[in-house]
């Protein structure tokens, strides 16, 4: 794939439509069926996402022509995971308030497909600046998919939203537990494909 | 050839590269990292003696941390605590020796300071000098003992027990009378929204005011929670309470004896909460029991 010619904005809409990890690539299913189950779960897991992709992107983007070619799995391994790292030590010694909240979920990200997936495919043949922004494009469709499962999920299994009471009632627990995240993430990937095929069949209609 | 040494080098390189600037950023934010932690668990310790922020922990209240360790000399094992001496005895730290049956057996005087005991290290090195081998010692569990000028104020277990997952660590706060203060849940692993509901006022509040003969004999209910108890245990000190005063007073005698309403769908969850707790209470009355007859019979100046 040679360099983007995709326009910054463009990078980052591709990241949360047409490219998102949760439902177009299905990339990362692990966190999205069981981490999902509330929208705050899904807030700070996409921010966590969100920094890693962003500072990792921009270091194999920066040093991807000392690379050797054979072991770039390897060193992505390991730009990942001192990120996360970094990053968890960071946060716990100087913003405990948000370690507290984001600790656990900081340190499950070295595992995730997403991350190592846009290294190979984007940050290794593109530009600092134009991997930052697919970094962005990335984390936030990531949050955003994170997040519309878990207000799904939130809502049906335990009646509220960011631990606010709504229905007042807990109509399905059934959808807090693992299995629901299945059939939630099925679901919501179905509709954002009918959507997709909808938007294209309007747009050969008109003829562009 | 080629080809290998240069990835053997490349990985190499990458790997040390990872490792310096990992190494660099613990170094920087150890210091800082711990200091969060021990905050975290004062905070907690002082919120569950019922002092917040706005509400502040009295000056002359401290905090002393009992050590027990067991040591054993091959067949035979005993206690041994490590406690803190009295200021006008020359402070300090004694290990005082006992054995199974609650027997004084002997005491040893400690070359320990305070920011070391808090150390596992510290405290090991310490222990060393004086449990020579080939008795060997093991950490056991420590408690904290809150006084008040002379008083004992309360009493802070640290525990953990298994939950639905695994492991739940809680802090448990007693009184001179083993009546429960609070329940602070620590670490856990359960269901979101199931069984991490634990770690929410309405459940873990029922714990408070529970008397030790109430304790003893504490169950779970599979009964939906009253609405009235609900509110009630979600008035936590410093909020704005919709109930009177006078409510209060009836709904707290009311439920006093109760047993715990168990949560819904996580009846595993709160009943390893309820076993666990009614363990760490009748195990914590019965040491403590012995340990204070011992001190009191051989005199030890302890600063508690």
């Amino acid at each position: 794939m040679p360099a983007t010619t995709k326009t910054n904005f463009q990078l980052v809409s591709n990241g949360i439509l047409n490219e998102n990890p949760i439902f177009r690539l299905a990339l990362s299913m692990c966190p999205a069926v069981g981490i999902s189950t509330t929208v705050m779960n899904g807030i700070m897991l996409g921010i966590a996402v969100l920094f890693v992709q962003v500072f990792s992107s921009c270091t194999i983007a920066a040093i991807k022509n000392y690379i050797h070619p054979r072991i770039r799995i390897p060193t992505y391994t390991l730009t990942i995971a001192t990120w996360v790292t970094v990053i968890d030590l960071v946060l716990a010694a100087y913003m405990p308030a948000a370690y507290k909240e984001m600790g656990i979920f900081v340190k499950l990200i070295v595992a995730f497909a997403i991350i190592t997936m846009r290294l190979e495919i984007f940050a290794c043949k593109n530009s600092v600046s134009s991997s930052f922004w697919d970094g962005i494009g990335m984390g936030l469709g990531f949050m955003f998919g994170m997040v519309a499962l878990g207000f799904v999920r939130e809502l049906l299994g335990m009646g509220t939203i960011l631990g606010y009471d709504v229905l007042g009632v807990r109509p399905l627990l059934f959808f807090v537990l693992p299995a629901a995240g299945f059939f939630c993430v099925g679901i919501m990937m179905a509709m954002f494909n009918y959507m997709e095929l909808v938007y294209n069949r309007k747009r050969r209609a008109k003829g562009i | 050839m080629k080809q290998i040494i240069r990835i053997t080098v490349g990985l190499t390189v990458s790997c040390l590269i990872a490792a310096l600037l990992m190494g660099s950023v613990f170094i920087v934010t150890d210091k800082a990292k711990k200091h969060n932690e021990h905050v975290n668990v004062q905070e907690t310790m002082l919120g569950l003696l019922g002092y917040t922020k706005s509400h502040p922990a009295p000056p002359d209240l401290s905090l002393y941390t009992i050590y027990r360790y067991i040591i054993t000399d091959g067949d035979t094992s005993t206690l041994g605590y490590v406690l803190p001496v009295r200021k006008e005895d020359g402070a300090g730290y004694r290990l005082m020796v006992m054995d199974l049956d609650g027997q004084f057996v002997n005491q040893y005087a400690l070359d320990l300071m305070p920011d070391e005991a808090s150390e596992p290290t510290g405290r090991a090195n310490a222990l060393k000098e004086v449990v020579k081998p080939p008795r060997t010692f093991v950490y056991a569990d420590a408690t904290i003992l809150a006084t008040l000028g002379q008083k004992r104020l309360a009493y802070l277990l640290p525990g953990e027990f298994p939950g639905f997952k695994t492991f739940i660590h809680v802090m448990l706060a007693l009184d001179p009378s083993f009546e429960i203060l609070g329940l602070e849940i620590m670490e856990h692993e359960e269901d979101p929204g199931l069984g991490a509901e634990i770690k929410q006022d309405y459940f873990k509040n029922q714990f408070k005011g529970k008397t030790f003969e109430k304790v003893k004999d504490l169950h779970v209910v599979k009964e939906p929670l009253p609405v009235e108890y609900k509110k009630y245990l979600e008035t936590g000190r410093g909020k704005a309470s919709p109930i009177s005063e006078g409510e209060l007073e009836t709904i707290r005698n009311t439920y006093q004896d109760k047993d715990i309403y168990a949560l819904t769908g996580a009846t595993i969850s709160s009943k390893a909460v309820t076993d666990g707790v009614k363990n760490m209470v009748a195990k914590f009355a019965y040491r403590i029991n012995r340990l204070d007859s011992v001190i009191s019979a051989q005199h030890i100046p302890v600063a508690f």
